[in-house]
């Protein structure tokens, strides 16, 4: 074992009292974080038959019109079912509230007032907040009881600038970076348990952490648009009709000239 | 072949890619014995990040040879990429494990 200058001689008593426990406590507390998530997000709003149709309706238009360049269903079924939605989608048959009477205008609810769609900012709000408190918990308790001392060294060099940070607490400007303090230790467990979480956890845990931070906006945006419900769905099958028109004309069967394929394949055509 | 990626993205079969996720575990597994092993040897410097690189890359070769028989587009979406690729996080698994075993076995005595 290579001895450099400046090796130090750390008491083993501290990588049993902090370097262990550091880390114990960043696992447990991640797992804790992940169903704390799952116990406190509240369960969907169940809809009414009628507005499930009214979603699966779209739903089915949407599956029909993706794949109807190379379209597995022959040409009969496809386009049955593809007038058939195409007519629906026009009287509004699927619609939640029954056909449109007249000419009054339907309002998309609005979100401020709809209690579904603030239940689902709402949990988005929540889980943000669960994620953040154990973290700032974490790093204060880690600063509070474990300042002070080298904890451990970093077997890979770093620039000076990281001196200030990793090495908070220790007044010793010659010393070399790669002796570190335990809030370094704290930032390595939370990048690198990220992998054990996914491996415990699976893999959409909510004790990730370089997730939360890479998207704290991302998530709070998405979540209201979740439910659909400030979503119009007469105008929404009107234009799902005319692209249901558009996809029938790009529709082509892939067994169309299938026959010739197979014999051209064994050498019996040209 | 001239398929279009709307036509490959028809054909694959969705529970065959979920099961693909083995690939990632093994990865995690090995970037953390690839770490330990670093702190073990006392490793220090670039040659802990080349012993990184040469267990990532190990660790595809084996794959490609005995799991995709040397095909790996029949088997993984990605191709011969995301074989190789060990991702941000277990990079950083790696150099977690790294500095835990390097301290254990020659910083403590």
């Amino acid at each position: 074992m290579s001895s450099n200058a400046v090796s130090l001689y750390l008491d083993p008593q501290i990588r049993d009292w902090v370097l262990f426990p550091i880390t114990l406590v960043m696992i447990l507390v991640g797992i804790l974080r992940h169903y704390v998530v799952i116990l406190l997000q509240s369960q969907p709003k169940k809809l009414s038959r009628a507005a499930i149709r009214e979603q699966r309706a779209l739903v089915r238009a949407q599956i029909l019109r993706a794949t109807s360049a190379k379209s597995p269903i022959p040409p009969t079924y496809y386009k049955s079912i593809s007038q058939h939605l195409s007519k629906a989608f026009n009287d509004g048959t699927y619609l939640k509230d029954g056909p449109p009477e007249g000419d009054a205008p339907s309002k998309p609810p609005n979100p401020l007032t709809d209690p579904a769609a603030m239940d689902g900012m709402m949990s988005g709000m929540k889980t943000q907040m669960v994620m953040m408190v154990p973290q700032m918990i974490i790093m204060g308790w880690i600063n509070f009881f474990f300042q002070g001392f080298v904890l451990i060294k970093l077997p890979f060099p770093l620039t000076l600038g990281f001196k200030s940070m990793l090495q908070r607490g220790i007044e010793t400007p010659d010393m070399d970076v790669r002796w570190v303090s335990s809030l370094s230790w704290y930032f390595l467990n939370f990048f690198g348990l990220n992998g054990l979480y996914r491996l415990i956890l699976g893999g959409e845990n909510a004790a990730d952490a370089s997730r939360d931070m890479a998207s704290p906006f991302a998530a709070a945006s998405a979540a209201p648009q979740a439910p659909g419900q400030a979503q119009d769905y007469n105008k929404l099958f009107k234009t799902e009709r005319d692209n249901l028109e558009f996809a029938e004309g790009l529709y082509s069967w892939v067994g169309n000239d299938v026959e010739d394929r197979v014999l051209r394949r064994y050498g019996k055509l040209p | 072949m001239s398929t279009t990626p709307d036509d490959t993205a028809q054909r694959i079969y969705t529970p065959n890619v979920l099961h693909n996720n083995v690939l990632t575990t093994i990865k995690f597994f090995s970037s953390c014995f690839a770490g330990a092993a670093a702190g073990i040897l006392g490793l220090q410097n670039w040659l802990g990040f080349a012993l990184f690189i040469a267990s990532t890359l190990l660790t595809a070769f084996v794959i490609y040879v005995v799991n995709c028989k040397g095909r790996p587009t029949k088997f993984v979406a990605g191709g011969l990429w995301e074989l190789v690729n060990p991702g941000q996080e277990n990079a950083f698994s790696f150099v977690l494990l790294w500095t835990l075993f390097f301290g254990i076995v020659h910083v403590y005595d």
